[in-house]
């Protein structure tokens, strides 16, 4: 009886946590690209994937740190010709984010990427990520589903033998 | 960063769609293109199924743990790049 | 040295039996091919349709012109020549406009190395270059051909082929800040 009471009490208490998927997918962008890179990965695909990440490899396992955690993860890219793409998918994005999310970072490029991330919080956890990546003439939209830390997520880019950058801009 | 290395990666052969050798000789005798052979459905099944018996479940599972991994991988640098360069604008990291 | 002069053979054999109508034969030259072809007029203007109708047209007017090549190391070279003239003949056709200025697609040097399309951005940068820089760029890291190649190709002077490559290396290297 009290083992009941107590699991009745826990998930009475767990906040339900229901992570969003955002549709990243509009017409006439893939048509019109040059080249797309489409990832789609959730439910037993990414476990897979996951699970074929190396074991004996730090960076890998870091990523699979990440990945363990995460319910889907979505990515659209899009490469066009001299003509571009039609903006309005980036707006379409922006309106399937509810009340939960909320816009952490907005850059604002002459010559690189305008770049916004939004992150879906569920009192102070982020159980989900879009970012929103437009340059003229590429369009890079991400969604990743799941609990999320930023700033881990951020040092992938320092990862696969890629130079990390300092806050000085200085190579490490 | 070793320019002419990234230009001979960047730059390397690039296959058409399948089938040019086709596309070119219907173009030569102005005749359709050959239709691809319509097969029962029965037999497309049989086929299918004779094809991952033989080639081995365990085989095709590895192939396609390999393709997710590599997507996994792809996704999380493109979605770490992205975050990357966003927080070290927000940081005012320059050139 | 057997196994070379077989292939050498074979290649020979091939031509042979296409020269004398066999498609089969005609469709191995084709397969062996088709991606050094379709690559020269796809790198040249970052176009997979523009890529393609090329390819067609340089394997068409080879299935046309079969009895003329004398070698398999004959065939390679004017696969290259006729690739070459036909995308710059495109051009010059269309009068294809100049792509979007440079500056919208600058790196950032500092993570330039970090930048997982730094290829498709080296790529964009190159169908950006003037149009014989860009041929010869191409010739030279897709084929991986040294200037004196590359000159009976395009059947330009040595000097100016070298002079177009030094100029397109600067130009990208000025472009990835890599200074």
């Amino acid at each position: 009886m009290k083992i009941l009471l107590r699991l009745v009490l826990v998930f009475a208490l767990t906040p339900v946590v229901y992570a969003q998927r955002v549709n990243l997918d509009f017409p006439g962008l893939a048509d019109k690209a040059r080249e797309v890179v489409d990832v789609t990965l959730d439910g037993a695909l990414l476990r897979l994937g996951s699970r074929f990440l190396s074991d004996t490899d730090a960076d890998e396992r870091a990523v699979r740190d990440m990945v363990d955690r995460l319910e889907g993860i979505y990515v659209r890219s899009y490469e066009f010709g001299s003509d571009g793409y039609d903006r309005s998918a980036i707006d379409a994005v922006r309106k399937q984010l509810g009340p939960t999310w909320k816009r952490v970072v907005s850059v604002k490029s002459k010559t690189r990427d305008d770049v916004e991330i939004y992150t879906d919080l569920r009192g102070d956890k982020i159980v989900g990520l879009v970012v929103i990546a437009a340059e003229p003439r590429e369009l890079t939209l991400v969604n990743l589903v799941g609990p999320i830390d930023l700033d881990k997520l951020a040092t992938l880019e320092g990862q696969f033998g890629i130079p990390r950058v300092s806050k000085k801009g200085d190579r490490q | 960063m070793n320019l002419e290395h990234e230009l001979r990666a960047a730059l390397r052969r690039k296959s058409p769609a399948p089938g040019l050798a086709e596309r070119v000789l219907a173009r030569a005798h102005e005749v359709p293109e050959r239709r691809p052979v319509r097969r029962a459905p029965w037999a497309v099944a049989a086929s299918l199924l004779l094809a991952v018996t033989l080639a081995g479940w365990g085989a095709h599972r590895r192939a396609e743990g390999e393709r997710a991994r590599e997507q996994v991988l792809l996704a999380m640098r493109i979605a770490g790049s992205k975050v990357a360069y966003a927080q070290q604008q927000v940081r005012g990291i320059s050139k | 040295m057997y196994a070379i002069l077989e292939a050498r053979d074979a290649g020979v054999d091939t031509l042979q039996r296409a020269r004398q109508g066999d498609h089969e034969a005609f469709a191995e030259i084709v397969g062996s091919h088709e991606s050094m072809v379709y690559g020269l007029a796809y790198h040249f203007f970052q176009d997979r349709g523009r890529g393609e109708e090329i390819a067609q047209d340089v394997f068409l007017q080879l299935y046309r012109s079969l009895d003329s090549i004398e070698s398999p190391s004959h065939l390679l070279f004017w696969l290259r020549q006729v690739t070459s003239r036909r995308c710059i003949d495109a051009v010059r056709r269309a009068k294809i406009a100049r792509p979007v200025p440079l500056e919208a697609v600058e790196l950032q040097s500092v993570i330039k190395d970090a930048d997982p399309f730094l290829e498709r951005k080296l790529r964009q940068l190159v169908a950006d270059l003037p149009e014989a820089q860009r041929l010869v760029i191409t010739l030279r890291y897709q084929e991986d051909l040294d200037p004196a190649e590359i000159c009976r190709i395009v059947e330009m002077p040595i000097n100016t082929v070298k002079s177009h490559l030094h100029r397109a290396l600067t130009a990208l290297r000025k472009k990835l800040g890599d200074h």
